[in-house]
């Protein structure tokens, strides 16, 4: 077992390694996790994720943009993949479901992407249909997966207003489904106004609105 | 003045008896005329025609152009989509034709005239140019170009951890804007050709302002100054999306005397006064979905605020939405940004 000043040092490690994009060291401290014995869960969230979370924060301020982002990201991913096989079984018992897709008629997935992003690093388990998805997938692939949320993803005025119709599928089909929306000419009026059960205004807020709405449900 | 006048007026320094009215609006004029939007982009002559009518009908005094934002996938070997079904706007990329570096080494540049779009480009300048009609080529700015070529996902990796690539791939997409610049130049000769270039990548919602210093200002800038060099008079280019940051460095590019720049919403007409008023025409920039969402009321009254900000520019303003006309739009709301012109946009 790690110490406690190790243990410090591990999850700073990790955080770091994300933050500054060096998905080599991630692995490395990632491994050195697993060798010294402390728990993948902790590491994940304490390391990893925590890492993520900073670099949220840094996209907001305008010190990071995407592409520092998506390297970040790979970064993440390569840690995730050496921690992930050791997670005990107690610790990710059921992990929370999100669908994610662009919709249809619109390629903006930049955004999307970034999304998905903060929520694996939150332990989601993500199912992403990419974008310009028809109208009817999301209500079949929620049937599929049973996901408890679904997000969508829309960056034109004509494109958006698909989103009130997969809304009613989506409902007809589970009514205890949970949507989120987002995207540049989104608003929570306009969200709300589709029907919608949450918005948010960038990837960071994302997942907190998720978790808002599981809690309200 | 008759329309066409007006923005060729501007062009030559003249004066202007009242703000032009600008647009990009492909898939709006499709709606407008009862073609589908795949007939705007697919369909030389139907695309013409339906602009045609439509700029007659709404005021228009620019165009008729022809293009779309995802330009270059295709010509470089990719697949694109048409639009198809009720919410598509514009064609899409389906794949790229570069994914990895090996991909990158073994690209070779098209033939500009058999790649792509550029075939049915060039059947649309034929016809601009038998109506009198500036004769214009719409691309991607140089970073939106290889944004095409590659994933923009890998562009921005690339920019970071293989800078190399990134240099190769923009040097690519900026050989190939002149290889089309110079064709359209030898076909109708350089002094009557206005490129319309789309810049929405290397916006600040994607890239920093260093990034940008870097990988984007130093290939716009030399490929602006060389079509200058062939002849070109006038460049047009669309500053799209979140540029506030950017604007110094845009500042830098020469653009043509006088050049057009257009801007989104996000970026102030006075702040683009301020960096371009001294040799560019303005165009901008009433929020296209409010075009869509808003009231008549609210839709004059954005236009209002942006003729009366934008006006006096030294070189000259044209009204234009921010970006593309949403095809979606109320016809009453875009009639209101002619009415606004009418009520605030004369020269006394
Ligand atoms: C880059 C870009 C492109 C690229 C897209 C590349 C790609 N693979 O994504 C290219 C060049 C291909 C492109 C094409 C077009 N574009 Co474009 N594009 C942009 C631009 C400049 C930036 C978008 C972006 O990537 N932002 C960066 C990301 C990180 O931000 P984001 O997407 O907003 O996402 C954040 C939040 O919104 C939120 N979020 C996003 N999704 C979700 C989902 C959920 C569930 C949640 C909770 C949150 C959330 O979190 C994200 C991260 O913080 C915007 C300008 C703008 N204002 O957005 C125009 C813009 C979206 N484009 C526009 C247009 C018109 C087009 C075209 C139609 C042009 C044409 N005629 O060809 C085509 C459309 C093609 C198609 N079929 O879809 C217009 C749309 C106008 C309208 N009608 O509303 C815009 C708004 C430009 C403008 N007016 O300023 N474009």
């Amino acid at each position: 077992m790690a110490s406690d000043e190790k243990k410090a040092e591990i999850l700073k490690g990790l955080h770091d390694s994300v933050v500054e994009y060096e998905e080599e060291k991630t692995v490395e401290v990632a491994n050195e996790a697993v060798a010294e014995g402390l728990d993948a869960f902790e590491a994940i969230m304490g390391g990893l994720a925590k890492g993520m979370e900073t670099v949220g924060d840094l996209y907001v301020r305008q010190e990071y943009f995407v592409p520092e982002l998506l390297l970040c990201a790979d970064a993440l991913y390569a840690g995730l993949e050496v921690l992930k096989p050791h997670l005990k079984a107690e610790s990710h018992a059921e992990p929370r479901k999100i669908i994610l897709g662009v919709v249809e008629g619109d390629i903006h997935d930049i955004g999307k992407n970034l999304v998905k992003v903060m929520f694996d690093a939150a332990g989601w388990q993500v199912f992403d249909l990419g974008a310009d998805v028809k109208i009817e997938r999301f209500a079949e692939e929620q049937k599929k997966c049973g996901a408890q949320v679904v997000g969508l993803s829309a960056l034109m005025t004509t494109s958006m207003l698909a989103i009130p119709r997969i809304i009613k599928t989506l409902r007809d089909s589970d009514s205890t489904v949970r949507v989120l929306v987002g995207g540049a000419p989104l608003n929570p009026d306009i969200a709300a106004s589709y029907g919608a059960d949450g918005y948010a205004d960038n990837a960071g807020e994302a997942v907190e609105q998720a978790m808002k709405m599981l809690q309200q449900a | 003045m008759s329309n066409s006048d007006r923005a060729e007026a501007l062009l030559r320094g003249d004066k202007v008896d009242r703000v032009p009215l600008y647009h990009f609006l492909l898939g709006f004029c499709a709606r407008n005329v009862g073609y589908t939007t795949v007939d705007m982009y697919n369909n030389a002559e139907k695309s013409f025609q339906a602009q045609l009518w439509t700029f007659e009908q709404y005021g228009i005094d620019g165009g008729p152009d022809y293009g779309y934002a995802s330009y270059g996938g295709w010509e470089f070997g990719g697949e694109i989509k048409m639009p198809e079904g009720e919410w598509q706007q514009a064609p899409s990329h389906v794949n790229f034709p570069v994914n990895t570096e090996e991909d990158l080494a073994a690209l070779a540049m098209p033939d500009v005239k058999t790649a792509g779009s550029l075939p049915l480009a060039m059947e649309f300048s034929k016809l601009q140019q038998k109506h009198g009609k500036p004769i214009t080529v719409t691309l991607g700015g140089n970073f939106s170009v290889a944004g095409n070529i590659c994933p923009p996902s890998t562009l921005c990796r690339w920019m970071l951890k293989k800078p190399d690539a990134a240099h190769r791939i923009l040097q690519i997409a900026s050989d190939h804007i002149l290889d089309v610049v110079r064709y359209w130049s030898d076909t109708f000769g350089a002094e009557n050709v206005i490129p319309n270039l789309w810049e929405p990548m290397a916006a600040n919602d994607i890239i920093s302002p260093k990034q940008f210093e870097k990988f984007a200002l130093p290939y716009i800038k030399e490929t602006n100054e060389k079509m200058l060099g062939m002849g070109i008079k006038h460049i047009l280019y669309h500053i799209c999306g979140e540029q506030n940051a950017n604007m110094p460095l845009w500042a830098q590019i020469p653009m043509g005397d006088p050049g057009m720049v257009t801007f989104g919403h996000q970026v102030k007409l006075s702040t683009a006064i301020e960096y371009f008023g001294d040799s560019c025409i303005i165009l901008g920039n009433v929020l296209p979905a409010l075009i869509q969402t808003g009231t008549p009321q609210q839709v004059y009254d954005a236009s209002r605020d942006c003729i009366l900000e934008a006006k006096d520019a030294p070189r000259g303003f044209m009204l234009m939405p921010g970006c593309e006309l949403p095809p979606m739009s109320p016809f009453f709301n875009v009639y209101m940004m002619k009415k606004a012109i009418e009520d605030f946009g004369y020269y006394g």
